[in-house]
């Protein structure tokens, strides 16, 4: 799954082959428009058919990402709904184990499109969302803000990490405390999150805006986006993906 | 080529100006050093040459005038004033964009516009320059400080500004890492580019500085030229709460056992001790960030953790107070302790301390700690006018104290200090150390993990130095 070098950057007399090579992978307009496409197929009326498809592709790209956690986690959640959602009722029936099961029906579409949305984010670096957005023509302040926000998901889960961890100390974190003071506990982890990630976002924008980041230039990539075979391999699915769900005969519709 | 003329600037909703009567001069190719005690104004100055003062704190007050390299600052948007300086704030690793160096580097030169191959060309070069100092490969949030502060400046000169504005650039560093920042900022200079420093440290810019400027209240109280510079005592630096040299400070080793301890002895040797570790290993991400055969902590002490990124320093404070799960035993006072135990049992004092404060009042925050001398301590740390105020409107200082008053009311038996002295000038380095004085003497076996050699040398009895367990590998960009 490897989109070609460029190349003047592919000869093997250049030093440093490894990092100023074009990254590889899928483009990210790709990935955009494969989210795009899980996402509408397996929220149509009759989504569910698309489920193990999308789970299949999901799984791939976690392999071809090497990301074994996530390989191997969304096919146990997966077969965890499945169970939960369609073999438990038939076993135990119940009020509670019928509206677990209405539940997990639709939790494992998003279990599935979450697969694939995980795979953009986690390979696509914030400059190169920008830049495959503007190939798109996308209006600056979209990409800016998108780039941007794509940047900031670690920073906000680092400093929720950090915050739960000073509650943990303080004792403050139990189970516990959540059920008896729900309002407070929240407030309590909220409060500090918000203002140490805004403390961070300061620092952040203000590099960012002094390096050009929004500036009224025409911004170049270091690597313009370019289509590869994989690309090529993966957009007619992402049509018949789409073509599927909405042309399909829906029974209930 | 930068011309600062009777500049006055207030913060929005401050009492006071940070800036009074401001006027200084910068001749091109000049490295020029601006320094002063905490609150002296060096970072409101230096944030006025590169423009974030005005045009980022809406509703501040500026009058006089600023102008860089023939912009005047408070009609140019901000983005013109980056195109010709090049700014590093004070922590490195907050204010990248990208995750790898190639493509920090290429970020500023994207944004502007550089056609494609003239980045490649540039962030080629540069890149070659970096590889011999650090792991090119690594995920920037992965370097050590040092190294972080390399990129960053390499990534604010890149698409090759005339004028370098940094912002306490040796304040996270060990003296090592001080002195490759010395070697970068003198080849800097030596093509020609205007450097203006703010900092508080000063005995390393001493061969590189042509004037160094000490700011009192917003102003500036006392200019050095160069040789005037040399000439200057510690005592002189001390007055006006500043540090002066970075020495390497040693420190008697804590015998230990493992493959994470720099100079290890054989387990059997090692002492008993009030917190007592055996056997702990903890992998993360496949690979062993930590390996401690066997080590003990002396109750009503220092130890200093020192060691490079990626040697456990962190791993090995959230062992310790039960956040990280590990093999191995943890035993305080001969007792063995679970996770849950050890959180009980122990506090850290967060870089960010703003983290961890999590009520209304700085009284609210002392109730919620326990314990029945909430007064006393409030007195004994200075912060007893200040009870009803808002924890998140204190400042840093104050808002680290009241950190220490919980912790010291709480009675935890183990305390981490993780890296607290980072941007502080003399006088409170001082307060800190005595604070960490003061957990010890309470009873608490105490850890501070810091890179601040001032600080070792005041605060820490003895060492524990750990390095990487395992070879740290050239990993993928991302995890």
């Amino acid at each position: 799954m490897s989109a070609p070098a460029s190349p003047e950057l592919a000869s093997p007399s250049r030093a440093l082959p490894v990092v100023l090579a074009r990254e590889r992978g899928l483009d990210p307009r790709t990935k955009i428009l494969l989210v795009v496409a899980c996402s509408i197929a397996v929220m149509s009326p009759q989504g569910s058919r698309f489920v193990p498809f999308v789970l299949l592709l999901a799984v791939g790209l976690a392999v071809a990402e090497r990301a074994w956690r996530r390989a191997i986690g969304l096919p146990l959640a997966a077969l965890a709904m499945w169970v939960l959602g369609w073999l438990l009722p038939g076993w135990w029936p119940n009020p509670v184990t019928a509206i677990l099961s209405i539940a997990c029906v639709y939790l494992i579409r998003f279990v599935a499109a979450i697969g694939v949305g995980a795979h953009l984010i986690a390979t696509t670096s914030p400059t190169r969302l920008a830049a495959a957005l503007r190939a798109w023509r996308i209006p600056r302040p979209v990409s800016v803000t998108l780039a941007v926000m794509l940047r900031f998901f670690p920073v906000v889960a680092a400093e929720a990490a950090a915050v739960l961890d000073a509650m943990r100390l303080r004792g403050l974190a139990g189970a516990g405390g959540l059920v008896r003071h729900p309002v407070l506990s929240v407030e309590r982890f909220t409060v500090p999150m918000i203002a140490a990630s805004l403390r961070a976002s300061e620092d952040l924008s203000a590099s960012a805006i002094l390096r050009g980041l929004g500036s009224r230039r025409v911004p170049t990539a270091m690597h313009p986006p370019r289509f590869g075979v994989a690309d090529l391999v993966l957009v007619p699915v992402v049509a018949a993906l789409v073509a599927g769900a909405l042309l399909l005969p829906a029974p209930l519709a | 080529m930068i011309r600062v003329e009777k500049v006055t600037w207030t913060y929005p909703h401050a009492a006071a100006p940070s800036l009074r009567d401001l006027s200084l001069r910068v001749r091109p190719g000049e490295l020029v050093v601006l320094c002063g005690a905490s609150g002296s104004g060096k970072s409101t100055a230096l944030r006025l040459l590169n423009g974030l003062v005005p045009h980022f704190h809406d509703d501040g007050v500026l009058v006089g005038a600023v102008t860089v390299d023939g912009i005047v600052t408070a009609g140019a948007e901000l983005d013109e004033l980056g195109l010709v300086t090049g700014s590093v704030l004070q922590h490195p690793r907050r204010q990248f964009f990208a995750d790898t160096v190639a493509e920090e580097l290429a970020f500023a030169m994207e944004n502007f516009g550089v056609p494609p191959e003239r980045i490649r060309a540039r962030v080629e070069e540069e890149v070659g320059r970096l590889a011999a100092h650090l792991p090119i490969g690594q995920s920037l949030q992965r370097l050590s400080g040092g190294q972080q502060q390399q990129v960053a400046i390499a990534a604010a000169t890149a698409h090759g500004p005339r004028i370098l504005l940094l912002d306490e650039p040796s304040s996270n560093l060990s003296a090592d890492a001080v002195d490759r920042l010395v070697a970068t900022l003198r080849a800097l200079k030596e093509r020609g580019v205007t450097i203006v420093v703010a900092e508080h440290r000063l005995r390393y810019l001493g061969g590189l500085a042509d004037r160094v400027l000490v700011l009192r209240d917003g102003a500036v109280a006392v200019e050095w030229d160069a040789a005037a510079f040399r000439a200057v005592r510690d005592e002189e630096l001390a007055r006006e709460g500043l540090r002066g040299a970075v020495r390497p400070v040693e420190l008697p080793a804590l015998p230990a056992a493992g493959a994470s301890v720099a100079r290890p002895v054989p387990a059997a040797e090692v002492p008993g001790g009030a917190l007592e570790l055996e056997g702990i290993r903890c992998r993360l991400g496949g690979r062993v960030v930590l390996d401690l055969e066997r080590v003990a902590f002396p109750v009503g002490s220092v130890t200093a953790i020192r060691g490079v990124n990626g040697a456990g320093k962190t791993t090995l404070a959230r062992v310790v107070t039960g956040l990280q799960r590990g093999t191995g035993r943890v035993r305080l006072d001969g007792r063995t302790l679970g996770l849950r135990a050890r959180q009980r049992a122990s506090a850290i004092v967060m870089q960010d301390v703003q983290r961890q404060l999590f009520t209304e009042s700085v009284a609210a925050e002392i109730d919620l700690a326990g314990g029945d001398r909430g007064s006393d301590v409030l007195a004994e740390l200075d912060l007893d006018a200040l009870a009803e105020r808002h924890p998140l409107a204190l400042s840093g200082g104050q808002q680290q104290r009241l950190v220490v008053a919980a912790v010291r009311l709480a009675g935890r038996r183990v305390v981490v200090f993780d890296e607290p002295s980072s941007g502080v000038d003399r006088r409170h380095l001082r307060s800190i150390s005595d604070q960490i004085r003061h957990v010890a003497a309470d009873g608490a076996v105490v850890l501070l993990v810091s890179h601040d050699e001032d600080l070792l040398a005041l605060a820490a009895d003895r060492e524990l130095r750990l390095v990487p367990a395992e070879p740290v590998r050239p990993d993928r960009s991302r995890g």
